[in-house]
């Protein structure tokens, strides 16, 4: 016989001692998907026409609708994701803590000081190549005619954040040792990828017929290297210490497999990639099966992650 | 200048009954809320019946030397407090639970209040030169407060010829609980 009591509490018993719920996972989620917004516009402004690695000499070609929606929307989603972050805070007056300190081994802090760049110049970007539609904001003009020539060195600055902010929704977890399903390095990885594909699938969602198969073929390399990344997470996790072992048996294997395997696997990467090929080699026509099924898995990824991690007993 | 303290806490699990007197002195003492604890008991039978052994242990904060709850704080509300403890300053704490999620030993709870709380080896009393209310409560000296920087030799006192244990040590936090088995 081996029985252990114990009068203290835990969250299995008590919910409110759970330390995250439904809201990190769906900031992680709108996080992912901003960053990648912001690498896919600022790549696309740094390819074209007159842009840093396109053909020179040349004017700037007209910013294409896409670039033009997908760079409002990600400050607009990264702002939303702040909004359920604040909602997760215990002491929502004391927000503004987080810029009293830099803790540099702190990730949050990293995170939270980021942001204060991240904003800025992706609204910056949102408001150049938006400029036809706000010519009677002076006050707006002023900011954008100025800072209009440097475009390429904020659509470069802004690729580098957008990945950064993606890297870190997942780093985030990983150096929490405590909880072994996030004590990955590679977590970081898996969730830049898995942002880039979301950001992918939201604007192939939004484009004209006649864009929907670049953003398509995008979103297969993004895919392919988010499986990638996963299986490494997955080797990772089994080929590890008995506690990460367990844990990831946890994961893949425990009361998440369905949705590990099910949805997030199988219906976030494997069909969706299949269905992409497909409409690439012209057997199928575009559906919107493709990036919803993308998203889901994406946001489902978030969830699984933040609450197996939790479920899971304390580093051993 | 004066020497600098190293609080730590000596558990001799011989003594111990469970009576949990150390988790209702913390309740009282710091006014926890319904639902939570700082300290705790853990009680561990083993073996076939009629050859059973069993352990208490009276179970708190270990005030690390290597803190991952202090790295992980974004804004240093989790600090060391100087004297071998690490303590939690409520003004600084944004309720953001990084530090929950970091600590190996579960040790933390979110105060009602909305901040992070965890046993502080009651430092308000450790001030007034008093030991801490599990400490004192304890009715069979089974919790000792020893200062590690100390020569009065109480910690080697307690420790010689006892098997010393310590919780989850290869996480390298350097913990500061000793249980005495």
């Amino acid at each position: 016989m081996n029985e252990v009591l114990s009068n203290k509490l835990n969250p299995q018993v008590l919910p409110h001692l759970e330390i995250w719920a439904w809201e990190v996972p769906i900031y992680l989620f709108l996080g992912g998907l901003a960053g990648g917004l912001l690498v896919i516009t600022g790549g696309m402004l740094l390819l074209q026409k007159g842009g840093l690695f396109g053909k020179k000499s040349e004017a700037r070609d007209p910013f294409t609708g896409m670039i033009q929606i997908g760079s409002v929307l990600s400050p607009v989603l990264l702002g939303l994701g702040m909004f359920f972050l604040f909602l997760d805070l215990e002491n929502k007056f004391h927000v503004w803590r987080f810029y009293t300190a830099f803790v540099w081994t702190s990730p949050m802090s990293w995170g939270s000081w980021m942001l204060i760049i991240f904003f800025p110049l992706a609204t910056l970007q949102a408001l150049i190549v938006n400029e036809r539609w706000l010519e009677g904001f002076s006050l707006v003009n002023r900011i954008i005619q100025p800072s209009k020539k440097h475009l390429n060195l904020i659509a470069m600055i802004n690729v580098h954040m957008g990945a950064g902010i993606g890297v870190y929704t997942g780093i985030l977890l990983s150096t929490f040792y405590a909880r072994p399903i996030w004590s990955s390095s590679i977590l970081g990885f898996v969730f830049l990828m898995s942002g880039l594909s979301s950001a992918a699938a939201l604007v192939m969602l939004m484009a004209p017929r006649r864009e929907k198969l670049m953003f398509s073929k995008m979103d297969m390399y993004f895919i392919s290297l988010e499986g990638f990344a996963t299986t490494l997470f997955i080797i990772g996790g089994i080929t590890g210490s008995e506690n990460v072992r367990d844990a990831m048996y946890f994961l893949i294997s425990g009361p998440y497999a369905p949705w590990f395997w099910v949805v997030f696997v199988m219906g976030g990467m494997i069909v969706p990639l299949m269905l992409e090929t497909l409409e690439a080699i012209g057997r199928i026509r575009f559906t919107v099966l493709v990036p919803l099924l993308v998203l889901t898995g994406s946001l489902t990824l978030r969830f699984i992650i933040v609450y197996a991690g939790q479920a899971f007993p304390t580093f051993a | 200048m004066a020497r600098k303290r190293k609080y730590a806490m000596i558990i001799d699990t011989k003594r111990c009954v469970g009576c949990s007197a150390c988790v209702y002195a913390c309740k009282s003492e710091n006014n926890v809320p319904e639902g939570f604890c700082r300290d705790w008991i853990v009680q561990r039978i083993e073996g076939d019946y009629p050859k059973l052994t069993m352990l208490n242990r009276s179970e708190r904060c270990q005030h690390c030397e290597n803190a991952p709850c202090v790295s992980n704080c974004p804004t240093t509300a989790s600090h060391y407090g100087g004297d071998g403890t690490v303590q939690i300053e409520p003004d600084l704490c944004t309720g953001c639970k990084a530090c929950i999620a970091a600590c190996p030993y579960d040790a933390r709870y979110i105060h009602p209040e909305g901040y992070a709380d965890k046993c502080s080896f009651c430092q308000h009393r450790l001030k007034q030169g008093l030991k801490p209310a599990c400490v004192t409560v304890c009715p069979t000296k089974t919790l000792h407060l020893v200062d590690l920087n100390s020569n009065d030799g109480e910690a080697e006192k307690l420790m010689r010829g006892r098997e010393v244990v310590q919780d989850k040590v290869h996480a390298g936090t350097m913990p500061k609980l000793f249980w005495l088995m």
